[in-house]
């Protein structure tokens, strides 16, 4: 994770995007929270701004 | 092996700047062991490039192949069709690699994707370690088996050089053991101490790259 993130902030895009979350499949509620921090996050971020581009293929 | 290390992407970004399609070629040997230039790296790489570019505004395709060594004809030679169709070749092999399909690819742009850093073993998971510099003249015999003009970094040959600290760490990286004393130890385990005190003669150092770039013919392998 943590060389992704620095492989996302070397290429230009925000590193806060990119998270993990361990968790098992019994715990919904910590579930919920997590979604809903990231959705915050990603929020405040805005929008990707590869968005509006042509889709990146190789 | 050889070891090397991914170049930083910012490096990468920059010397694939001015190509529109490129070759990213991994090799399937030392350099994927080494997690530096194999499939997967090669993989990462092109993607982050790909979406770089994007964020410029800018377009870039990458094409991605990797063989199993990029230093030998035969394994290169599967290249050929994907060459003529890029800009460009972004090898991740080493400067072995690298230059093999410099050679072989006489007009095309051949851009490195790693850095080659040594010959070395895996001390860990993840940690690599200088072994060999190719000196071309082993002397490993009389020094218990470790190579003290690797991992010496004064390249002291008979003894070490007085320098290391009272716990045994080397004078120039202390969380190194002195190799000298290594030797030392080893050299008491397997009865050989007393070959510690034969003087090495002087090196043939003409044999090492001092001498200039070395090539080596066996006659009874060639055609």
């Amino acid at each position: 994770m943590t060389a992704m993130k620095k492989l996302l902030e070397d290429i230009g895009l925000e590193p806060e995007r990119l998270e993990m979350y361990n968790l098992s499949s019994s715990e919904g509620v910590r579930w919920r929270n997590d979604i809903l921090e990231m959705l915050e996050r990603v929020r405040k971020l805005g929008p990707n701004p590869l968005r509006n581009k042509e889709t990146v293929t190789s | 092996m050889i070891v090397g290390t991914t170049k930083p992407i910012k490096e990468l970004i920059a010397i694939t700047d001015p190509y529109k399609r490129i070759l990213a070629v991994g090799c399937g040997t030392c350099i994927t062991v080494c997690y530096a230039g194999g499939e997967k790296e090669v993989a990462v790489a092109s993607a982050a490039l790909r979406i770089a570019r994007k964020l410029k505004g800018g377009e870039l395709v990458t094409v991605e192949q990797t063989i199993k060594r990029q230093c030998e004809w035969e394994f290169v030679e599967a290249l050929d069709e994907a060459v003529a169709n890029c800009d460009a070749i972004l090898s991740f092999g080493c400067a072995a690699g690298i230059q093999t399909l410099a050679d072989r690819y006489t007009d095309k742009p051949v851009l490195p994707g790693v850095n080659t850093q040594f010959i070395g073993m895996v001390l860990e998971q993840g940690v690599w370690a200088e072994r060999c510099i190719g000196c071309g003249d082993c002397i490993t015999h009389q020094t218990g088996g470790l190579c003290a003009v690797t991992r010496c970094p004064k390249g002291m040959l008979n003894e070490p050089c007085g320098g290391e600290t009272p716990e045994g760490g080397c004078e120039v990286d202390e969380t190194k053991t002195c190799v000298w004393i290594n030797i030392a130890d080893r050299m008491k385990k397997t009865g050989e101490l007393e070959q510690v005190q034969h003087l090495v003669p002087l090196k043939r150092w003409s044999l090492s790259h001092s001498g200039g770039c070395r090539e080596i013919a066996m006659e009874s392998m060639q055609k």
